[in-house]
């Protein structure tokens, strides 16, 4: 109990809600504020808009990049179609993002150029390959969201009902991207398994960094 | 490893040393009896030892957990003296909140010290004991006073934005704005302008410095919203940074400012929101001025390519 007392030093100043708010000293009146359930509900509205936000910012860029490359061709206007619901999907996460204000993730700059690099280069492997991207990429995303409509349906579905029916339409989008992708013989592509497992892979590694930083 | 368990023992002596029982744990809103016994003990704060923690008023104290030359003090009964209970319930954040808002009266005269605190207890009724809830080096005084600053700030540009809404006040443009909020800021200061360098220099113990980030950012990210700011891309960021470089400097500047008013800082503050607003200003332009002439480019290999007779469909 003697070196209890060290940890007390730390103790003194308690653990900081990750989101933001007043200091740890800031009395009484931060727990009677009507966000007193900040300190707990605070880092995950944050975190789920946040990893949402690049979601869809890195979607665009990679319809962006695939319309670089097959612009011209017969799969346009489809690319197109898909490419204008993602930026309706981001222009929805930018008002969420400044009306909880959370910070969007650093790596911003990264996904821009990520992103597109990502869509360009599975166009240049040709339609098949763009859509191959596509497959993969939309799989990625539906399993995100619906993980995260299960984190908040546990949560409390009453609190956060409305982010829960963005997401879920999004996710019905997403889905049908998907479908879209496989239609237009995305496993017809050479390599598509590898293609698959590794964009996958980097998508699942943007997602945890994009939650945290 | 080895330093931080010498240093660790040597704290504790120390620690030890002193009349005073520190808090073992800090359930910070556990009901406290103690600001009963502190009542109570007024008269006698060096004689006994101030038993703080309320797991000690529940359990009877187990023997040996208390260093050996204090002896156990009487237990507070759940009604304490005058049969006070749930009218003076306080919880014990609240209590040294109410305490270290009373120190900061005594800090022009004694610094950010436990001198301040003790007599802030002393003018709330309080044992001068009650210093020993606190850290030596003034760290939650300290974090207490810019937490305090910065809800004075954030209510002073909520009514701010309200009478905008309400259209009994100009909007700002924002270089006017950000110098505002940061001299309404600093100006908080201004009273305790002479022991502020001791407390800067306690902000940045390691210990201390996860918090007084946060409160930084946290004050820093409040400026920006009420100025409007909505970017949702890396300008985010390098706003944010900006406004704290800003913030930081002209708080340095102002420690050793004597000029009337303050009038220097604030000449100063000024010329730093426009060399920010010059330099975005520059930024936009320059990033403008890149995708002209990335247009250009691509204009003219076009042109080449039509006489080169490249670019027709066959």
């Amino acid at each position: 109990m003697a070196m209890a007392a060290v940890p007390a030093v730390r103790s003194l100043l308690p653990r900081r809600p990750l989101g933001r708010g007043p200091g740890p000293r800031a009395g009484p009146g931060a727990a009677l504020r009507p966000c007193s359930t900040r300190a707990g509900s605070r880092p995950l509205l944050e975190r789920i808009i946040r990893v949402d936000h690049a979601g869809e910012f890195g979607a665009n860029r990679i319809y962006a990049g695939q319309m670089a490359v097959l612009g011209r061709s017969s799969v346009a206007p489809l690319i197109q179609h898909m490419w204008n619901q993602e930026k309706e999907h981001l222009k929805k996460f930018n008002e969420l993002m400044v009306a909880h204000r959370v910070r969007p993730t650093v790596l911003l700059p990264f996904w821009n150029v990520a992103g597109f690099v990502l869509g360009a280069g599975s166009a240049l492997l040709g339609k098949k390959g763009a859509m191959a991207c596509t497959v993969a990429v939309e799989e990625s995303i539906s399993e995100h969201y619906n993980n995260q409509i299960r984190t908040l349906i546990e949560e409390d579905p009453e609190k956060y009902k409305e982010l829960l029916q963005v997401i879920k339409q999004f996710r019905d989008e997403e889905q049908e991207h998907h479908d879209i992708g496989l239609e237009h013989n995305a496993e017809a592509t050479p390599a598509y398994s590898v293609l698959k497992t590794a964009i996958q892979l980097g998508c699942k590694a943007a997602i945890f960094l994009s939650e945290r930083i | 490893m080895a330093a931080a368990g010498g240093l660790r023992r040597a704290g504790w002596r120390l620690w030890r040393g002193r009349a005073v029982v520190r808090c073992q744990q800090y359930p910070p809103l556990r009901a406290l009896q103690a600001s009963a016994a502190l009542r109570g003990n007024s008269d006698e704060h060096k004689k006994e030892p101030w038993a703080s923690s309320s797991q000690q008023h529940f359990d009877s104290p187990p023997a040996g957990h208390q260093p050996e030359e204090k002896p156990q003090g009487p237990h507070p009964s759940y009604t304490g003296p005058g049969g006070q209970e749930s009218e003076d319930y306080e919880s014990e954040e609240q209590l040294q909140h109410r305490i270290l808002t009373a120190a900061l009266e005594f800090v022009p005269e004694h610094g950010w010290t436990a001198e301040a605190i003790a007599e802030g207890a002393k003018t709330l009724g309080l044992s001068v004991a009650a210093a020993g809830l606190f850290h030596s080096d003034g760290s939650e005084l300290i974090l207490h006073f810019v937490s305090e600053c910065n809800t004075k700030l954030s209510e002073l540009l909520k009514k701010e934005q309200k009478l905008v809404q309400l259209g009994e006040a100009e909007k700002k443009p924002i270089d006017e704005f950000l110098k505002d909020a940061v001299e309404a800021r600093l100006r908080m200061l201004i009273p305790y302008i002479e022991k502020w360098p001791q407390a800067l220099s306690v902000l940045l113990l390691p210990r201390n410095i996860p918090s007084s980030l946060n409160l930084l950012t946290s004050m820093i990210d409040d400026i920006w919203h009420y100025a409007g700011d909505q970017s949702t891309d890396f300008n985010w960021y390098t706003r944010r940074a900006v406004l704290t470089g800003i913030y930081n400097t002209t708080e340095l500047v102002m420690l050793q400012d004597s000029s009337p008013g303050f009038e220097d800082t604030w000449r100063f503050l000024a010329n730093r929101v426009a060399d920010a607003m010059t330099m975005s200003n520059t930024a936009t332009q320059v990033q403008s001025t890149g995708e002209a002439v990335v247009q250009g480019l691509m204009g003219a290999a076009v042109t080449i390519k039509n006489l080169a007779g490249l670019n027709q469909r066959r």
